[in-house]
């Protein structure tokens, strides 16, 4: 039965893969496609047919239930049945279609058993038979069923009287069919007793994850490594070079001969000459077959590819033997010359007669047979390209005539292309034919006659005993016993073993014969072999790696075939000795030449095999682990990547396959399969060609990216990690979606997207929004560049950790215990410091302690003093000189001016303000200590936050000015009542950084007073009773005295520790890190400046930086006669171009220095820009100058310009233009660390480094350590700044206009600072202010307040006038507001107050532009 | 959760305690915590640094320091990343009677409610050299963080920065 319906099923089953492959593909449950139900109809019919034909032949009752009863088991007797009951029936199909008619019998015989058990009128249904899977039923025993079956048919008798199911009483047996169970303790119930199980390791789980989930077990892969031969090896000497080669011609002479492609060719042309002669023949003697006629031409086509083949086989042969015979010759010639044989090596050549009659006769035949067939060839070419010819000649004749016909329209023809008249084809001549073939066959056949030479290589020569051999064979024979090799095992390219260290021996061998069982879990990805060569005792090498195929899964252990794999490795090794060495050309012959390389190879002869089990099951990984990774990798294609493509790469071979073993389609078990079969072959799954790493990435994915992206909330955090500066400190990102407003970003897109666009609103000048513009780029590139260098850290940011105590302190220390103790001497204590990450608003605060000022100046007296002041300083002078003289009245007088001044200072700080207590004179004395909040941006406390603030520290000086306002007189007499005015007297900015950089700021400042106050006068009070007075006065102006911290003290951020690239040379770099070096460790204090870092960010060498440079000319014409003055004007000319800390724009992350025409461009650069550009000028002007790398106070560190005038140093503070003498008490450099000029660095080694008490001529070398010495001299390194400095003029209606607006808004913002009062303008004080400022800029704002001062007076008459210029570089107009907002010109209230203000802007080459802002308040007197 | 007017939180209230230390050795020490929390997270109760009294060796529980310092302290969040951990540094003196430390450790606020009992291993950062273990033996400065946040903190951990550190045994929390 079953024989049977497999069958059936084969049948069918080619029919549907059949239909499968060959249709489009149709779903699989629509499988019972068109071509399918013709084939079942078709069978219905046959049945039909059949079932009529038996209703005759029914069998009884009796007779079906015999045959049910009896076993009809064995196969022999239903075949019996079948034949009996086949000869009864009316056999209606042919004979042809015998195994048809059979089957249809067997179902018929089934049909009969199945009509019995049917309803009546009912057919039986196979659903196999209709396609449809019916899965395969567990083996009971035929009798057994037919017992069953026969029950249910006959015996009607199931149900009892009382109309119960007929049972026994007790239908459960009395005894117990299963052994019972004992436990072995007591109590306990057996079932639930606990049994000991050795424990089973987990195994990692299936390493695809996809995939089966039963876990079959280890593995396991046996290899065998037997050993290794050296093909080539450095120790090889030059005979084992030529053994090798002998050896390697000899094994391809044993593969080919083991092959014998020649006589096999030989034979199959034989042959088909033979049939070529027998069809022609057989065409001769029957009809001829159309068949025949047809393969002849076949027969000769393949006739001539095989002799072809045949000939190119001989060839290799005999060159094969030649070249044998060459390499034995040269090796004997070679053992011969070096008197010692290495190789055991013999080759003999045996030599088999051959009957010289027959062979000449064979011989003969077969060039007889070629030349003849080469002749039917060639005429056969012959015939072809005659035909060709006469057609093309046709042609040709009839152009010709038709030429001849139409010789009138011999032009349009000529213009034709005429033909060329064809030249016939040439026969062969059989001679020549003959020559040729001759001429071949002696150049690679045996001649007739000839012996034929079978080569035989042994291995049973001698080699010669090292005693006899010469020095070098010893030595390298001695090496090549040093040598030993081993082979490491990698799985998975994971060392899992490895073989023994065996030493190679003398010819090359190395024999592990080891096996290793390797136990694995999962199909190997890689089987590598790693061989290494020891020599000596350490050394270990790694030869070469090779790949060795993962087997079969039929390859198991037992049966695998040793197999050899070649290696080669490229390393190169060079001897001392007869080793030819490998990698390296060595040659045979004496004069060296036909060189030859070799590198060192071998073979590794192993075999990998899969193990058998125990029970002889191979213990493979299963490859259906594979199948089912690639169903469920079509259920979703992305995972496909994790299982390897390996199994779908061959998907058309798996199609193939399926096909071949005839799966049956509708089994549930290959519904994967065969649905892959499909979409593979019609090509609708490719195997996908990309790879991933992250294979199940996917499957993690939270959402996706495209909603990922969308999301604001992911965005808004995104953003903040980034670290984008309007996100950094955002706190407390919105739960939800919905509460992010889009506002968040705008301001970052709007600042995105105006990146590149110029704005123009705030600058009021657009060259300098396009400088603002690129200087931000540059900033944002740069902080880019250091975000992440910025969260670097060393150990010392994280760790506290005490410095080893060096000897010098530790003895100091100890000296300290023998001091006496002084507590009435209090010394200061250092301060806490604390990182600045842990603080928030309100924990540090600034603090400022304004201790006296000197020099202030003094109210005039305007209406009633009307003393020239020359006068009366000289008076003044006079009366210094003789104290004792004075008068009672003048005393008076001195009283009167004390008292006309009542300053005090206001300090204002980030718009909050702090003031004194009114002191009295111009030397007040405070000594108040003023305390000022400080805030950073963002609450953003971190030290690069920190040093970004650009907030300065105004510390303002201002007169206290009492008006007595009382109406009349009695009133007077009643009460006082006075107005409060101040008057602002000047000031002293310090940046916030500085500060924070210093930590402390101690020392006396010039205050910035403007070059005219009205109604004040600068007047030298001299006090008789202060003698250091005198000296102070040789410097003009006021000074006060400060103490500024911050409480608690911030450890400034550390710069950022990074590497810059740089263009300079390596030599170069390294001498100026040994110099810097030497120079701190000497004086740790004092910073030595080799390399900087330029606007590319790259390090530059500081001396490029000097280069002389041509001030613009307009300034060197201005006073052509006095060198000091133009110098001076120079200065104020760099002076001119604003201020901006790099360590502001760049955060104090590095300070960069740009070149001069970068920074004449940008108009924006800090000290040491403007250091440079002045030197350069300086250099350009021919006087001899130097950069300062010094400390000044308020900037810090900083850069100064000294230049040598008449055997005099002077000292140029660049950022003001002021020069200092060298001896210049007031001078704001402090301390000098080294001196830069165009070719050489000098450290400054002296004792001091105060510019009063050091020694500038640095040609002392005991004074200053140069860098560029005589033993190391100035390499002339090219300089990076241009040759020429070329200035614009400025655009002088640009700058009128930017006057006017200037002037338009400081007036509305006066007006808007009040926002109570009415602001009245007074404009003829203004127009008269506006004559005023072309001649301060003039005169540099130098002696001209008293002609302000009468001038005003004869304008406007009876009012009292104060006011001042403001003088500052231009950049933007921020600026210009807070100068003038920290005057506080604004702040008067008094009703009938007017104001007036006037800008002028002067213009200087190259936009550099100087403002002059003049703003006065008038209240009229009464 | 909080669901009100202003923008959705959820709230992590934090209550327990310190309950005990094992310092094999080390006797007198006391303890102090602080919590350290990302961006979008704001105490709103409770206090988020303390310092424990003195604890000396108790006989009872086998050479245990026992401070029981209780921790209470509620947070508002919108955001899970930078969830609050408990950073703990324990001091005492040496032999000379300096005040050292002798452990920091952090731990992650549970994410579970319910009752958690978590041990923490407590370490110190160790001497670069021999000769600076020596001195700062010696002087009593021995090496410790900057700021106790760092062992709560990834930054600065990525290779750059190594530096040793002597395990110190559990501790209780």
């Amino acid at each position: 039965m079953k024989s049977r319906k497999i069958s059936f099923t084969k049948y069918l089953m080619c029919y549907h893969v059949f239909s499968i492959t060959g249709l489009p593909p149709v779903p699989s449950a629509s499988r019972t496609g068109f071509a399918e139900f013709s084939v079942r109809e078709r069978m219905r019919e046959k049945l039909k047919a059949a079932r009529v034909s038996i209703q005759n032949d029914f069998p009884s009752a009796e007779e079906a239930y015999k045959f049910f009863t009896f076993d009809f088991d064995s196969e022999a007797e239903r075949k019996k049945t079948g034949i009996k009951k086949r000869n009864e029936l009316n056999h209606e199909e042919e004979e042809a279609e015998e195994e048809d008619a059979e089957t249809h019998e067997e179902g018929q015989e089934e049909d009969e058993t199945v009509r019995t058990k049917m309803p009546e009128n009912m057919q039986p249904r196979f659903l196999e038979d209709e396609g449809l899977y019916t899965g395969e039923r567990p083996f009971v025993s035929p009798s057994n069923l037919n017992i069953l079956e026969n029950r249910i048919l006959r015996q009607e008798r199931w149900f009892g009287d009382d109309g119960k199911i007929l049972a026994l009483p007790n239908p459960i047996k009395q005894s117990l069919t299963r052994p019972p169970i004992f436990s072995l303790e007591e109590g306990i119930e057996p079932e639930l007793e606990t049994l000991y199980r050795k424990a089973i390791k987990v195994t990692a789980a299936n390493q695809y994850l996809v995939g089966s989930g039963d876990f079959q077990g280890p593995f396991q892969l046996d290899i065998d490594i037997s050993g290794l031969i050296f093909t080539h090896h450095p120790c090889f000497s030059r005979e084992h070079v030529l053994a090798a080669k002998l050896a390697q011609l000899y094994d391809q002479y044993l593969a080919r001969k083991q092959k014998n492609l020649t006589t096999l060719l030989t034979d199959k042309l034989h042959a088909l000459r033979n049939a070529v002669q027998c069809s022609i023949e057989g065409g001769d003697a029957a009809a001829p077959k159309p068949i025949a006629q047809q393969s002849i031409p076949e027969y000769k086509m393949e006739i001539r590819q095989t002799r072809r083949l045949r000939d190119a086989e001989q060839e290799k042969d005999r060159t094969l033997l030649k070249a044998i015979i060459k390499v034995w010759k040269e090796m004997k010639s070679l053992r011969d010359f070096q008197k010692f044989t290495n190789t055991p090596m013999k080759l003999y050549l045996r030599k088999e007669e051959v009957d010289q009659r027959l062979d000449e006769k064979a011989y003969e035949a077969e060039i007889q047979d070629e030349i003849n067939e080469l002749l039917e060839e060639y005429r056969e070419e012959y015939e072809k390209k005659m035909e060709e010819y006469k057609a093309e000649l046709q042609e040709w004749k009839s152009w010709k005539r038709a030429q001849a016909e139409h010789t009138d329209e011999i032009y349009e023809s000529d213009l034709g292309e005429e033909p060329v008249k064809p030249v016939p084809p040439k026969m062969v001549n059989s001679l020549e034919i003959e020559q040729q073939v001759r001429e071949k066959v002696d150049s690679f056949r045996r001649k007739p006659g000839e012996p034929v030479l079978i080569p035989e290589l042994v291995l049973s020569g001698s080699i010669t005993p090292s005693e006899l051999c010469p020095r070098a064979e010893v030595l390298r024979r001695e090496d090549v016993k040093k040598r030993s090799s081993f082979i490491k095992v990698l799985f998975n390219s994971k060392e899992v073993s490895r073989t023994v260290t065996r030493p190679i021996s003398s010819d090359f061998r190395v024999h592990f014969g080891q096996i290793f069982n390797l136990q694995i879990f999962n199909w190997p990805e890689s089987l590598k072999l790693q061989i290494y060569e020891t020599t000596g005792i350490s050394s270990t090498t790694l030869l070469a790696e090779l790949f060795l195929p993962v087997p079969e899964t039929t390859v198991l252990t037992g049966s695998a075939p040793i197999e050899e794999i070649e290696f080669s490795s490229n390393q190169r090794v060079m001897l001392d000795h007869e080793g030819v060495g490998s990698g390296v050309s060595f040659s045979f012959e004496a004069d060296g030449s036909n060189k030859m390389t070799l590198m060192t190879s071998g073979k590794v002869s192993n075999s990998v095999s899969w193990a058998v089990g125990e029970k002889g099951v191979p213990l493979i990984p299963p490859v259906a682990q594979q199948n089912t990774g690639i169903a469920s990798a079509l259920k979703s294609i992305d995972a496909i990547a994790s299982i390897g493509t390996s199994g779908l790469t061959d998907m058309k071979k798996l199609a193939k396959w399926a096909a071949e073993t005839k799966l049956d389609p509708n089994d549930p078990n290959n519904a994967a399969l065969m649905q892959l079969i499909t979409v593979a072959t019609s090509g609708e799954a490719r195997v996908p060609d990309f790879f991933r790493l992250e294979q199940l990435q996917q499957e993690f994915n939270f959402v996706t990216d495209e909603e990922l992206d969308r999301s604001k909330r992911f965005r808004l955090l995104q953003l903040r990690n980034a670290e984008v500066a309007e996100f950094r400190n955002y706190k407390e990102v919105p739960l939800h979606e919905r509460e992010i407003s889009e506002k968040i970003f705008q301001d970052y897109e709007k600042r995105l997207r105006e990146r590149d666009v110029v704005d123009s609103k705030h600058y009021l000048d657009a060259r300098r929004a396009v400088v603002a513009n690129y200087l931000q780029k540059v900033r944002e590139s740069v902080i880019n560049r250091f975000l992440v260098a910025k969260h670097h850290f060393l150990l010392s940011d994280l760790v506290n950790e005490e410095e080893i105590p060096s000897l010098g302190i530790l003895g100091l220390g100890i000296f300290k215990l023998a001091e006496p103790k002084r507590p009435l001497k209090p010394r200061r204590k250092e301060r806490k410091k604390v990182t600045a990450q842990n603080l928030s608003d309100g924990d540090i605060k600034l603090l400022v302690n304004i201790i006296r000022a000197y020099d202030i100046p003094v109210r005039k007296a305007v209406s009633k003093l009307q003393q020239p002041s020359k006068h009366s300083r000289s008076f003044n002078e006079m009366f210094t000189a003789s104290p004792s003289a004075q008068s009672p009245g003048e005393n008076i007088d001195w009283v009167l001016n004390q008292v006309l001044v009542r300053p005090f200072v206001e300090v204002s700080f980030q718009r909050t303000v702090c003031r004194t207590t009114t002191a009295e004179g111009p030397n007040p004395n405070w000594n108040e200590e003023l305390e000022l909040p400080f805030r950073a941006p963002n609450g953003d406390y971190s030290s690069h936050s920190l040093q970004s603030v650009k907030d300065e520290v105004f510390i303002n000086l201002f007169d206290e000015v009492l008006y007595d306002v009382g109406e009349d007189d009695h009133e007077r007499g009643s009460g006082i009542h006075t107005r409060v005015e101040r008057h602002w007297l000047g000031c002293v900015k310090i940046p916030f950084t500085t500060i924070y950089f210093q930590a402390r700021i101690d020392g006396t400042f010039k205050v910035d007073i403007p070059p005219v106050l009205l109604g004040y006068s600068k007047e030298k009070n001299l006090g008789n009773d202060r003698g250091y007075d005198s000296v102070r006065n040789l410097s003009e102006g006021s000074y006060i005295t400060l103490f500024i911290t911050i409480e608690p003290q911030l450890i400034p951020g550390e710069s950022v520790r990074e590497k810059f690239d740089t263009q300079e040379d390596e030599k170069l770099l390294q001498a100026a890190e040994k110099y810097e070096a030497e120079c701190t460790s000497k004086f740790p204090s004092r910073q030595c400046l080799t390399t900087v870092i330029d606007l590319s960010g790259k390090s530059v060498f500081i001396t490029r930086y000097i280069k002389p440079l041509n001030p613009p000319q307009e300034l060197l014409d201005a006073h052509p006669n006095s060198s000091q003055i133009t110098a001076e004007l120079v200065a104020r000319y760099v002076a001119l171009i604003p201020f901006l800390p790099d360590s502001v724009s760049f955060a104090g992350i590095c300070d960069l220095w740009s070149t001069s025409d970068q920074f004449l461009h940008l108009l924006a650069g800090d000290e040491e820009e403007h250091a440079v550009l002045l030197c350069n000028y300086f250099l350009g002007m021919g006087k001899k100058a130097w950069l300062i790398i010094g400390n000044a106070i308020p900037e810090g560190a900083t850069a100064y310009v000294l230049t040598l005038e008449q055997n005099q140093y002077a000292i140029w503070n660049p950022s003001t233009g002021c020069f200092y003498g060298q001896f210049d008490t007031f001078c704001p450099l402090k301390n000098v660390y080294c001196l830069i000029s165009c070719d050489n660095i000098w450290f400054n080694i002296q004792e001091y480094d105060s510019p009063v008490r050091i020694n500038f001529d640095t040609s002392k070398a005991k004074l200053w350590k140069s860098f560029f010495s005589r033993s190391s001299p100035y390499p002339g390194l090219s300089s990076i700044q241009p040759e020429e400095l070329i200035y614009q003029p400025s655009d002088k209606a640009a700058v009128v206009e930017l006057q006017g607006r200037i002037e338009k808004i400081l007036k509305e913002k006066i007006m808007e600072w009040r926002p109570r009062h009415l602001t009245r303008w007074n404009r003829y004080c203004t127009s008269t202010l506006r004559h005023f400022l072309p001649l301060l800029e003039q005169n540099r704002g130098k002696d001209v307040e008293d002609d302000h001062q009468a001038e005003l007076q004869k304008q406007l008459g009876d009012y009292r006038v104060s006011g001042f210029p403001i003088h500052m570089p231009f950049s933007e107009v921020g600026p210009l507001i807070e100068a003038v907002h920290s005057t506080g010109v604004h702040t008067i209230d008094i009703p009938s107050v007017e104001f007036a203000l006037a800008v002028y802007v002067h213009a200087y080459p190259q936009n550099v532009l100087s403002v002059w802002v003049y703003v006065a308040s008038l209240v009229r007197n009464r | 959760m909080a669901a009100g007017g202003g923008p959705d939180v959820f709230l992590v209230s934090v209550s327990g305690e310190i309950e005990s230390g094992q310092f094999p050795g080390l006797d007198e020490l006391y303890c102090k915590f602080c919590f350290v929390y990302g961006q979008d997270w704001v105490p709103t109760a409770g206090l988020e640094e303390g310092i424990s009294q003195i604890a000396c060796r108790s006989d009872a529980a086998a050479a245990a320091l026992v401070w029981n310092l209780p921790l209470d302290i509620t947070f508002k969040s919108t955001n899970p990343w930078g969830w609050p951990q408990i950073v703990l540094s324990v001091y005492g003196p040496d032999v000379f009677g300096h005040d050292v430390v002798r452990g920091y450790g952090a731990v992650h606020v549970p994410i579970e409610p319910g009752r958690h009992i978590r041990t923490l291993p407590m370490f110190v950062p160790e001497s670069t050299s021999r000769l600076q273990k020596f001195t700062s033996w010696f002087t009593g400065r021995r090496p410790e963080f900057t700021d106790p946040r760092v062992v709560a903190q990834g930054e600065g951990r990525e290779g750059g920065t190594i530096f040793k550190l002597h395990f110190s045994p559990n501790f209780c929390l």
